[in-house]
C-alpha cells in the first residue's frame, strides 16, 4: 500500500493526471450533450466502469489533448484555479460557460488504495451530472463552437509563456468578449472533495441564447 | 401504501436531477423490484395528470417478435416517444414496465447504467434482496468447499485441453484466474444446469450438435436457448473419457460426460464454461447485441447470469466469434472475410505459444478523393500469439463519416463547424452509434 505525501514529487503528477484525464472524458462529453458536434462522430467508450462518448475525430480529439497537455503542468504546480469550457455561438458570443474550479487541499499524506477508488467513484458522479445537465439548461443555438479558457492564479500564465509546453500550440490571453458573459445565470451542478482535490461544477448560461 | 414515495420520487427527480431507475428505487427505498415499478408508474400517472415540467420515462419491453423469418424473445428499454411504435412491432408482448423516469432528455443509454452502477456496487453482496429472480439452489459456497472445489479444477483440466486446441484457445482456459466473486453465482448456474441435465441427457446431445455450429443463428427460442446454454454452464473441461474428434464433438462430448459424471457436484470454475459457452452463446447475442445495436439493457435483463458470461469475453480469444459475422450483417456493409479457421486447426494441438491469426478491428484514417479524411474501422487478419494478453474484443460496426479538414490550420479556434456532410453520412451509414433507442 503506497502513502503518498505531498514531499513526493510524484503527488503533484499522480493528481494532474488524474484531474486531466477527468478533464478530457468531461470535455468530450459536454460536446456530445450540448450538441457542438454532430453525435455521429462519437463512440461509446468505456471510463471509471461507466459508458462514456468520446469523439472519433482525430483533430478535435489532439485539440483536445493538446490543451489539458499545457494545462497540466499548472494543475500540477496546483496554479490552475478554473477551467472553463465555453461554448460560443456564430457570432463568438459566448453562450455557455462549463466552470470546473479546481482547488487541492494541503494535505499530509494519503493512501492510495481506497483513495482512488472513491475518487474514482466521485468522478464519476460527475460524469453522471453532466450526462442529465439538459434538463437545467436552455437548448443551444445551432452552429456553436467551443474553447477552453483556463484561470490561473498570480502570475503563472507568464511562466508558461517562457516555457512554451508544446511549439505549435500557443495560448493567447482570452478577449474580453470571451471571458465575460452578458446576463449570466448560474447553475450548479456537482462539487466533490476528495483527499486529493476539491472540484465544483457549475454552467453559467447566457439568459437569451438566441 | 403511503403516498410518501411520491414525494420521495418527486425529490428525486426534480430537485436532484437524477435520473430514477427501478432498480436503484428499489435499493435506495429498499422495496422490492415490482413495489418499485408501480411506484415509478403511479408517480408518471400522478405528474401527467397535473401540468408539470416534462418529465421522460423509458420502458422495458419483452416479448415475442419476428426478426428476418426468426422468432425471438426480445427485450429492449425503449423511450416513451418510442413505446407504441415497437410494441406494434412484436408479435406477443410479455411484459412491459417503466424502467426509469427522468427530467433530461437521455440521448443514449450510457447513464441509465452508470445510475444503478453505484447502486449496486454498494449493495453487491446482496444486491437481489429485492429482485424476483430466485434459485433456491443457489447459494454462496462455503470456503471448504471452494477450495476443493478448485483442486478438483486443477487436476483433470489439462487433460481435456490438448484435445481441444482451436475450439476456445485452450491455453487462455486453463491460465484464466478464478475469481471469487462469480463462483457464488456460477455456482448457482452450474447447479442449474446439473438439474437440467438429468432431464434429458440424450436430447442434450442432438441439441448440442444443432447449437455448435458457428452459423447458428443468432437468435432462438427461449425454451431451445436455455437448454444449451445450461449445457454450457455445465460442461467443465474435466474427465474426457471420449476421444475428441472434431470441435463439435469434443463440445457435445464434454457435455455427456458432465452428465454422465456425479451430477451434484458443484462447478466453480466460471471461465472454461463460459469461454464455451462463449463461441456460441454470447457469440449469437453478442452479435444480436451489435445487430440490435441497443446497449446493455438487453443484456442488463438477463441479469448475472448474462453479465458474468460476458466478462471473459474480452479476455479470450476471438477467433471464434468473428466466423459468425457474415449472418449478422445484414445492416451492415460488405461483410467481413471469413476467418481463416483451417489455419488454426493445423496450428496443432500444443498448448502455448501458438501464434494464429485473427481478425482485428483497425481503423484507417485517409484522405480521399476529395480531400476529405476518412476513417474506417475494417477488421484485419493479424498474426498473434496467445501468450499476450492484449486481446482486443472484436468489434462490429463500421463507421464511416467524413470530415472536412478545417481551412484555417490549428490555432485555437481552430475547430470550425462540421458541416452536414457528417450527419449525411451518419443517416447513411451511422445505424450504430444512434442505435440504442431506435426500435431495432
Amino acid at each position: 500500500m503506497t502513502t503518498l505525501t505531498r514531499q513526493d514529487l510524484n503527488f503533484g503528477q499522480v493528481v494532474a493526471d488524474i484531474l486531466c484525464e477527468f478533464l478530457e472524458v468531461a470535455i468530450h462529453l459536454i460536446l456530445y450533450v450540448r450538441e457542438v458536434y454532430p453525435s455521429g462522430i462519437f463512440q461509446k467508450r468505456k471510463k471509471y466502469n461507466v459508458p462514456v462518448q468520446m469523439s472519433c475525430h482525430p483533430e478535435l480529439n489532439q485539440y483536445i489533448q493538446d490543451t489539458l497537455h499545457c494545462i497540466k503542468p499548472l494543475i500540477e504546480k496546483n496554479d490552475a484555479e478554473k477551467v472553463v469550457v465555453v461554448i460560443m455561438d456564430k457570432e463568438h458570443h459566448p453562450v455557455e460557460r462549463f466552470v470546473f474550479e479546481i482547488s487541492q487541499p494541503p494535505l499530509l499524506s494519503i493512501s492510495a488504495e481506497t483513495l482512488l477508488s472513491h475518487v474514482e467513484q466521485l468522478l464519476r458522479a460527475f460524469i453522471l451530472k453532466i450526462s442529465v445537465c439538459d434538463a437545467v439548461l436552455n437548448n443551444n443555438p445551432p452552429g456553436c463552437s467551443f474553447t477552453v479558457l483556463v484561470h490561473t492564479r498570480e502570475a503563472a500564465t507568464r511562466n508558461m509563456e517562457k516555457v512554451q509546453v508544446i511549439k505549435d500550440f500557443p495560448w493567447i490571453v482570452a478577449d474580453e468578449q470571451e471571458v465575460h458573459m452578458k446576463e449570466p445565470r448560474l447553475i450548479p451542478l456537482k462539487s466533490m472533495t476528495s483527499d486529493i482535490v476539491k472540484m465544483q461544477l457549475y454552467v453559467e448560461e447566457r439568459a437569451q441564447k438566441t | 401504501m403511503d403516498e410518501l414515495y411520491l414525494d420521495n420520487i418527486d425529490e428525486y427527480v426534480n430537485d436532484h436531477n437524477k435520473i430514477v431507475t427501478y432498480k436503484w428505487l428499489s435499493l435506495t427505498l429498499g422495496v422490492h423490484v415490482n413495489t418499485a415499478k408501480q411506484m415509478l408508474y403511479h408517480y408518471l400517472e400522478h405528474k401527467r395528470k397535473e401540468s408539470s415540467p416534462q418529465l421522460h420515462a423509458t420502458y422495458l419491453v419483452s416479448g415475442k417478435s419476428v426478426d428476418n423469418g426468426q422468432t425471438c424473445h426480445k427485450v429492449s428499454v425503449v423511450r416513451e416517444e418510442q413505446l407504441e411504435d415497437f410494441k406494434s412491432k412484436m408479435t406477443l408482448v410479455v411484459s412491459i414496465h417503466v424502467y426509469s423516469v427522468q427530467k433530461a432528455l437521455l440521448r443514449d443509454s450510457g447513464p441509465l447504467y452508470s445510475v444503478d452502477y453505484d447502486a449496486v456496487k454498494d449493495n453487491l453482496k446482496n444486491c437481489s434482496r429485492y429482485s424476483s429472480i430466485r434459485c433456491a439452489s443457489a447459494v454462496p459456497m462455503s470456503s471448504v468447499e471452494l477450495r476443493q472445489a478448485r483442486e478438483k479444477e486443477q487436476a483433470p483440466t489439462s487433460v481435456p485441453e490438448n484435445k481441444k486446441p482451436a475450439v476456445n484457445g485452450g491455453a487462455s482456459v486453463a491460465s484464466k484466474p478464478s475469481a471469487k466473486a462469480p463462483k457464488g453465482i456460477m455456482g448457482m448456474l452450474s447447479f442449474k444446469s446439473t438439474s437440467k441435465n438429468q432431464d434429458g441427457s440424450k436430447d442434450i446431445k442432438p441439441e448440442q450438435k444443432e447449437v455448435a455450429p458457428v452459423t447458428d443463428p443468432p437468435k432462438s427460442k427461449p425454451a431451445a436457448k436455455t437448454n444449451p446454454m445450461a449445457n454450457f454452464f455445465g460442461s467443465q473441461t474435466k474427465k474426457a473419457d471420449r476421444p475428441i474428434k472434431e470441435e463439435q464433438e469434443a463440445r457435445t462430448a464434454v457435455v455427456s460426460e458432465q452428465n454422465q459424471s456425479s451430477q451434484q457436484e458443484e462447478e466453480p470454475e466460471p471461465e472454461p464454461a463460459a469461454v464455451q459457452q462463449k463461441d456460441t452463446k454470447t457469440d449469437s447475442r453478442s452479435k444480436t447485441k451489435r445487430i440490435e445495436e441497443s446497449d446493455s439493457e438487453e443484456e442488463k435483463m438477463e441479469k448475472k447470469k448474462r453479465r458474468r458470461i460476458k466478462r471473459p469475453e474480452p479476455d479470450s480469444s476471438d477467433e471464434d466469434v468473428i466466423p459468425d459475422s457474415p449472418q449478422p450483417l445484414e445492416t451492415k456493409d460488405p461483410s467481413p472475410k471469413k476467418e481463416v479457421e483451417a489455419a488454426q486447426l493445423s496450428h496443432g494441438n500444443s498448448e502455448t505459444k501458438v501464434r494464429k491469426r485473427r481478425r482485428v478491428l483497425k481503423s484507417h484514417v485517409f484522405l480521399d478523393d476529395e480531400g476529405c479524411m476518412v476513417t474506417e474501422k475494417g477488421y484485419e487478419s493479424e498474426s498473434y500469439s496467445e501468450t499476450e494478453d492484449d486481446f482486443q474484443p472484436s468489434k462490429q460496426p463500421r463507421d464511416n463519416f467524413k470530415a472536412k479538414l478545417p481551412s484555417s490550420s490549428k490555432e485555437n479556434e481552430k475547430k470550425s463547424q462540421k458541416r452536414s456532410s457528417a450527419s449525411s453520412q451518419k443517416g447513411t451509414k451511422q445505424a450504430s452509434i444512434t442505435g440504442f433507442f431506435q426500435k431495432k
